[in-house]
């Protein structure tokens, strides 16, 4: 928007020719060329991410080929290098498959159910008169605004296999119904924390219950962009609810949705908190997903932070080449449009 | 007429921020230009008040209560009126140090004086941590009355990095009122303690564990009796080259034994598969545990977390019963205290681990503490109390674990046998291979 309003303004700009002339007077005294001025403005913030940023970022590239634990630290000695022996070691290591295979599994299902809840609600919102939408928001932005670790207490208590009203529902249920569709009538003391499949169970509700606020409002926002007439036609050609959406609301909202996936897909692959908390900390090495891995090679004691740097560098890579493949596709996309 | 305001507002408070950091600065400056006209002429003896204005900061490890409080309270004014220091104590749980240790090492804001495990010394001593006291420990006599064998955790490369406090070992915490009401003994054997344990859990509720399984990662301390009384080991040094013996039968059996009181026996709930033993002592303070391997310094803590509804008459401590009627070996832990390598006041340092550990607030420090004083007679006095005796009788056949600077990666932060015993618990991996695996990476840790 602003890049396209100022030519418009400058050729626009019938100033007398005293202005024109001050102007003109200025410029060779400055000396700077008029390409450089954006690049000029630019140069702090290039400046502050490079070095907030970048530097870090190449400072773990390194890290990760050192072997970096709490003597090189303290001594400020330079570590040793091992090539790449941090990588084999991991990449050797059934803990880092399974490490990869829990994030993978669990981004996978959680942007899902992520996007579909968020895209629900946002189309309910669009629905509800004013009160009620906002009353609807309201209760959504309080889940959102919670911060991961309260979530992850707040969830741990839900399933708690004693005081947990998980398992205090789950009984309450008729105990046919309970047996025709888990198997089991008694839920008494069933620990949900235990195994890998049940703590990630529990973690994906979790982490869509709290993300899902943020894909509706983002959603609502797109909605309501939507010209209403289109909407008409369609109600006039008498198309029902499902149709409409395939064929107008998802078409136009393609962008909204390829910007929400990829974040989505960013924020669930790099869970911590939640899973840190719900799992009990770094006993349960199953239950790993690449961050806690991370986190436990490079902090827990002895710290290895060469390793640590390595999986984080994994990480890395694995997200950017997901982001980039998706990013590309969209952009062709809208070539083509 | 805006900016103006917001120039005057913001010198304003740089100009209190600064008036606040002078008198902060003004107050310490006056007491260490007083300090070092008297502590420049020698180093070690505290003798006078020759460190007055100067502060250093204590890490006690486990939860305070009410003996351990008083016992610093005195020991901190003894060393105020003796050397004019003043001590700020810090209480850290146990379950919680290596993390703060490794922090504090990496730059973070560290202790002075730490108490540590004896068998943490030398892994913190590996990573450039303690300070070597081997002089105060030869300046002060006292120290010459704790036998030479018991500073070989404290001893590397002849340097001393710690000096020994109080020994501990662990025994059995259990309910009397409840062994009393449901008319058991207390058990001489493994199947008489199963047997005892599941008769709470039945009696007493499925949320009671009769005997609680420690699977955090303290929990080789509760594992290695059962352990080490089926006649099995960790790791055996051969050479220079340590050997895992987790697959040997002995282990498999005191193993088997130790994941049964969850799966077969279900003495122990499948849900608190994680727990460490702060977290069970938790749960025994809520009445909701019947037996569980723990050190003495758990009654009080127990007391005070229960808010008084959990008294003296109600918990006692028996001998760890091994597999047919011996004792079983229990583990042979000690506190020791060291000198952190960044503190800032080494000399002060030095003279408060001089005085800590020495005689009189040594043995105090491990009879109040419920542990055995390494000092002669304070050990002659704790040997003749009944209430002490089921550690008396442990010690004289507690063992050690692997005695390697890697030990406590595999014990704790990886929690290699932890995870072995999950795995079978959960029926994920049959006992062999699950031991298997664990040996595996047990002699890749400690052979790094």
């Amino acid at each position: 928007m602003t890049i396209k309003t100022s030519p418009d303004t400058r050729g626009g700009d019938q100033s007398p020719a005293s202005g024109r002339r001050r102007k003109q007077e200025r410029r060779p005294r400055k000396g700077l060329p008029a390409w450089f001025v954006p690049y000029a403005l630019l140069l702090p913030g290039l400046v502050i991410i490079a070095g907030l940023l970048l530097y870090p970022l190449f400072q773990m590239i390194v890290m990760s080929t050192q072997k970096v634990g709490l003597r090189e630290i303290r001594r400020g000695t330079t570590p040793e290098s091992v090539g790449l022996g941090n990588y084999e070691a991991i990449l050797d290591n059934d803990l880092f498959w399974s490490a990869l295979r829990n994030t993978v599994i669990f981004a996978l299902f959680a942007v899902t159910l992520t996007l579909v809840a968020g895209t629900l609600v946002g189309l309910l919102i669009q629905r509800l008169g004013k009160k009620m939408s906002k009353l609807v928001i309201i209760g959504c932005m309080a889940a959102w605004a919670v911060p991961p670790v309260a979530v992850g207490v707040i969830w741990r208590w839900l399933a708690d296999a004693d005081a947990g009203i998980i398992n205090w529902f789950l009984n309450l249920l008729p105990d046919g119904l309970s047996q025709a569709l888990f198997g089991r009538s008694d839920w008494t003391a069933v620990p949900w924390l235990n195994d890998t499949l049940s703590i990630y169970t529990i973690l994906t509700i979790a982490v869509v219950w709290q993300s899902f606020p943020f894909i509706a409002v983002s959603v609502l926002a797109g909605l309501k962009s939507i010209p209403s007439e289109l909407y008409e036609a369609a109600k006039v050609d008498g198309s029902t609810g499902f149709r409409t959406f395939r064929k107008i609301t998802f078409p136009l909202l393609k962008p909204v949705f390829a910007v929400l996936l990829v974040l989505s897909v960013i924020w669930d692959f790099k869970v911590f908190n939640q899973l840190f908390i719900l799992a009990g900390g770094t006993t349960n090495r199953d239950a790993f997903n690449l961050s806690m891995y991370a986190y436990s090679e490079a902090f827990r004691s002895p710290p290895k932070m060469g390793s640590g740097a390595a999986i984080a560098v994994l990480l890395t890579l694995i997200l950017l080449v997901v982001t980039f493949v998706y990013v590309r596709q969209i952009i062709k996309q809208e070539d083509i449009r | 007429m805006r900016i103006s305001k917001i120039t005057v507002t913001s010198v304003t408070t740089a100009a209190l921020a600064l008036g606040l950091a002078a008198c902060g600065s003004g107050s310490t400056g006056a007491g260490e230009s007083a300090a070092p006209s008297a502590a420049g002429s020698e180093s070690a003896a505290p003798s006078g008040p020759k460190f007055a204005g100067k502060t250093i900061t204590v890490w006690r490890l486990g939860d305070p209560n009410e003996p351990a409080n008083k016992y610093m309270a005195d020991l901190t004014a003894k060393f105020k009126t003796d050397t004019g220091a003043d001590v700020k104590v810090e209480w850290i749980p146990w379950t919680a140090i290596n993390d703060k240790w490794t922090t504090a090492a990496a730059g973070g804001e560290g202790p002075d004086v730490t108490e540590i495990g004896n068998t943490q010394v030398l892994e913190w001593q590996s990573q450039d941590a303690l300070l070597p006291i081997t002089d105060i420990i030869k300046a002060t006599p006292d120290f010459a009355e704790i036998p030479q064998n018991l500073w070989g955790y404290e001893t590397v490369d002849g340097e001393i990095y710690a000096s020994p406090w109080g020994g501990g070992t662990r025994a059995v915490l259990y309910r009397k009122d409840w062994f009393k009401e449901l008319k058991l003994e207390e058990p001489k054997n493994w199947d008489e303690m199963v047997a005892a344990a599941k008769k709470i859990t039945e009696s007493k509720g499925k949320d009671v564990d009769g005997f609680a399984f420690v699977g955090g990662t303290d929990a080789n301390y509760s594992l290695s009796p059962f352990v080490w009384s089926a006649g099995g080991d960790f790791a055996v040094k051969e050479g220079d080259k340590w050997v895992g013996k987790l697959t040997d039968p002995a282990f498999k059996e005191g193993f088997t034994f130790y994941t049964d009181l969850v799966g077969k026996h279900a003495v122990s709930a499948k849900s608190r598969l994680n727990l460490a033993t702060d977290g069970i002592r938790a749960r025994f303070s809520n009445g909701k545990v019947g037996m569980y391997i723990t050190a003495p310094w758990d009654i009080a803590t127990i007391k005070e977390e229960s808010k008084g509804k959990m008294k003296d008459s109600q918990m006692g401590f028996f001998t760890i019963p091994g597999k047919d009627g011996q004792p079983a070996p229990a583990f042979q832990g000690g506190n020791d205290i060291a000198v952190w390598k960044d503190s800032k006041e080494p000399e002060v340092a030095k003279a408060f681990v001089a005085l800590a550990a020495g005689k009189e607030f040594g043995t105090r420090y491990a009879v109040e503490g419920g542990l055995l004083p390494y000092y002669a007679e304070g050990l002659k006095k704790v040997a003749e109390d009944p209430a002490t005796s089921a550690f008396a009788n442990a010690f004289s056949h507690a063992r050690g674990f692997p005695n390697d600077a890697n030990w406590n990666e595999a014990s704790e932060t990886k929690a290699v046998v932890q995870n072995a015993a999950r795995a079978v618990i959960e029926g994920k991996k049959n006992v062999d291979t699950a031991l298997a695996d664990a040996n595996k990476e047990l002699e890749e840790i400690l052979n790094q």
